[in-house]
């Protein structure tokens, strides 16, 4: 029997689980959640341990770490903060946005073609943690790419930057921009329409590491625990990446994980099967997709979620009787106090409004459509974007979504999705919708690297099946 | 030496695939990089996949009659997107009806494409052609998009030259 320890350091909260492996596979034996120690990660990490393992709170790291095997993850703030550089936005910039997000990070600006000095001022000014620079085919263009490049070298731009462009060009690059911190990867799409997304995702994971490890005492624990952290969404990104391969019967799962200032949603199934009758359009997306949106959120974001969701709320509204007036008030309450929790039904119901809204705007973005169109051969369907139909479990995660009691929350507004607009929309078909109610799906993505099977199982075992009560 | 890049499709809502796939085989036996969009393509679709891969030439296919239409103001678009130099050919049953190629071809000429050909062409003698093409605006040894990417001063500043290129560059009616 071994001990196994995961830890998610997120921006308010510290949740940890102490698991036990034994022959018949992963437990859970205890989880809890402490106030994440910002100006110093160590306190929190000690008392996340102590507490766990029934020692004194004052016990020092160094011993509690002797007692288990530790894995964690950060959100590093709400994740990397990625700017995105490519050259057609339909291709190489829609690569470069979705490698940034399947890597854990946000993509906070992205760019195509030429940088005008206005690009470059608002780079500058956001100083992102990573700019992702992409573009062309290997052998493609390099006119853009040569021109992008140097123009970056003259900025007072610091972060390190990812390169993963042309091919033909990335020495140019690397001498061009010789004076800032230049990462050469494999381009993300080596001729066109090819997707070739982990080894750019394998260098933002390296810098991530790099960059978070230092300060606020994240290189102590590292150095004790012997384990490196990763960022959360990675964490769950590769959980729903390994488990169709261990539990068959998930094979085509989709995750939504609302939280507080973001909306993540994953989903792993085949995006286009290829028929007579359906043709796509654009990139074939990858298998396992990650999107994030930073508009959507509970509490931080809750503001610009009444911006993107205000006809989806206003109908929802009309359907259930409250007032606008009623729920913009509350919008500014819970902007103002963001750790509120609803106290009236009506607050309730607010939050279950907004929570839809997440699902109905994150849906929207993360799948693909059909368009029928006539051609003189007869009806066809022309597909852009990622197919969901053969999801069969949808997943809810984060506060909102793991404590929900019933499946309406995810379904209702992927059915309004369904019937909007003139496009159809790739939504999943029969699907069964589920809790991840103990919260352990960030727990146990720690442990993926190690002990994939065990952790597949059990993230499956934990999830509990929503019903509709409507 | 690098091969030259190619784009291939067939334009509109038009899903004559068969035709596509040969010239995809033919045009990489001929030693070209061939980038093959298929069926279905948009003037868009074609304009972005040559920005990527910085291809010398799009080949336009249409079989179904409505290419005139499909093909309006390709060359536009070009230049709009800043391809102030690609060679843009078209072939197939490009009109409805029994026009006679001529027409077909001058109709076309007009619109910016630098050649136009029937149902019945020789591939072959296409494939010289667009090698010979290529030569000619791109120079003799135009691997890479350094050597003639960056647009010339008066493309830019006078698209106008450019839109009417094709045709004075073309020595047959």
């Amino acid at each position: 029997m071994k001990k196994i320890i995961s830890i998610d350091i997120g921006s308010t909260w510290t949740k940890c689980g102490l698991f036990v492996l034994a022959a018949s596979g992963l437990k859970l034996e205890r989880r809890l959640a402490v106030p994440t120690t910002q100006d110093n990660l160590v306190r929190g990490f000690s008392q996340a341990l102590s507490g766990l393992l029934g020692k004194d709170v004052n016990t020092p790291l160094k011993e509690l770490v002797g007692a288990a095997e530790i894995y964690f993850s950060s959100s590093a703030k709400g994740g990397l903060r990625i700017a995105a550089i490519g050259l057609v936005p339909d291709l190489t910039l829609q690569l470069a946005r979705l490698a940034a997000m399947s890597a854990g990070g946000k993509v906070i600006a992205s760019f195509a073609f030429s940088l005008t000095r206005s690009d470059l001022q608002t780079l500058e000014k956001l100083q992102p943690d990573i700019l992702l620079f992409s573009g062309g085919t290997d052998g493609g263009n390099s006119r853009y790419i040569l021109e992008n490049a140097r123009k970056l070298a003259g900025s007072a731009l610091s972060c390190p930057v990812v390169y993963a462009g042309n091919r033909a060009v990335a020495e140019e690059v690397a001498d061009l921009m010789n004076k800032k911190e230049v990462i050469v990867t494999e381009n993300l799409m080596p001729e066109l329409g090819q997707v070739n997304l982990e080894p750019v995702r394998e260098k933002i994971r390296e810098i991530f590491l790099k960059r978070i490890v230092n300060g606020r005492g994240l290189s102590e624990i590292v150095e004790l625990s012997g384990s490196q952290p990763r960022p959360t969404p990675l964490a769950v990104f590769e959980l729903i990446s390994v488990i169709p391969g261990y539990q068959p019967e998930w094979s085509d799962l989709a995750a939504i994980d609302i939280g507080g200032a973001t909306t993540d949603f994953y989903s792993n199934t085949e995006s286009y099967l290829e028929t007579d009758t359906v043709v796509l359009k654009g990139l074939r997306e990858p298998k396992v997709k990650r999107t994030v949106e930073g508009d959507l959120g509970m509490r931080v974001s809750a503001r610009s979620l009444l911006d993107s969701g205000w006809p989806y709320l206003e109908e929802r509204l009309r359907e259930l009787g409250p007032g606008a007036e009623e729920l913009k008030n509350y919008v500014e309450k819970i902007s103002r106090d963001l750790d509120y929790l609803p106290r009236s039904e009506e607050e309730c119901l607010f939050d279950r409004l907004l929570a839809e809204t997440c699902v109905y705007h994150a849906a929207l973005r993360h799948a693909g459509g059909w368009k029928e169109t006539y051609t003189p051969q007869g009806r066809v369907y022309v597909q852009t974007g990622k197919d969901l139909r053969r999801v069969r479990a949808v997943i809810g995660s984060g506060g909102f979504l793991s404590a929900a009691d019933s499946a309406g929350v995810m379904r209702f507004p992927l059915q309004k999705l369904k019937a909007c607009g003139q496009e159809r929309k790739l939504l999943p078909e029969q699907a069964h919708f589920y809790a991840d109610r103990q919260y352990l799906f960030s727990l146990l993505g720690n442990l993926v690297e190690k002990y994939p099977s065990e952790a597949a199982a059990l993230a499956v075992a934990s999830l509990e099946k929503l019903n509709d009560e409507e | 030496m690098e091969k030259h890049a190619i784009v291939l499709g067939v334009i509109g809502a038009d899903c004559h695939s068969v035709g596509n796939k040969i010239l995809e085989l033919f045009f990489t036996a001929e030693g070209f990089k061939v980038v093959n969009l298929g069926v279905m393509v948009s003037q868009q679709e074609f304009i972005n996949a040559a920005i990527e891969t910085d291809a010398r030439a799009i080949l336009v296919s249409s079989l179904y009659g409505h290419g005139e239409i499909d093909c309006q103001g390709f060359r536009d678009l070009c230049l709009e997107k800043g391809l102030d130099r690609i060679l843009l050919y078209v072939g197939g049953n490009l009109v409805v009806g029994k026009t006679p190629f001529a027409i077909v071809e001058e109709k076309f000429k007009k619109m910016g494409f630098d050649r136009v050909f029937p149902p019945d062409v020789d591939l072959k003698k296409a494939a010289e052609l667009l090698k010979q093409d290529i030569k000619e605006r791109f120079g003799p040894d135009s691997q890479s998009s350094r050597d003639n990417g960056q647009p010339a001063g008066p493309d830019k500043s006078n698209p106008e030259a450019e839109a009417s290129a094709p045709e004075t560059r073309e020595p047959r009616g």
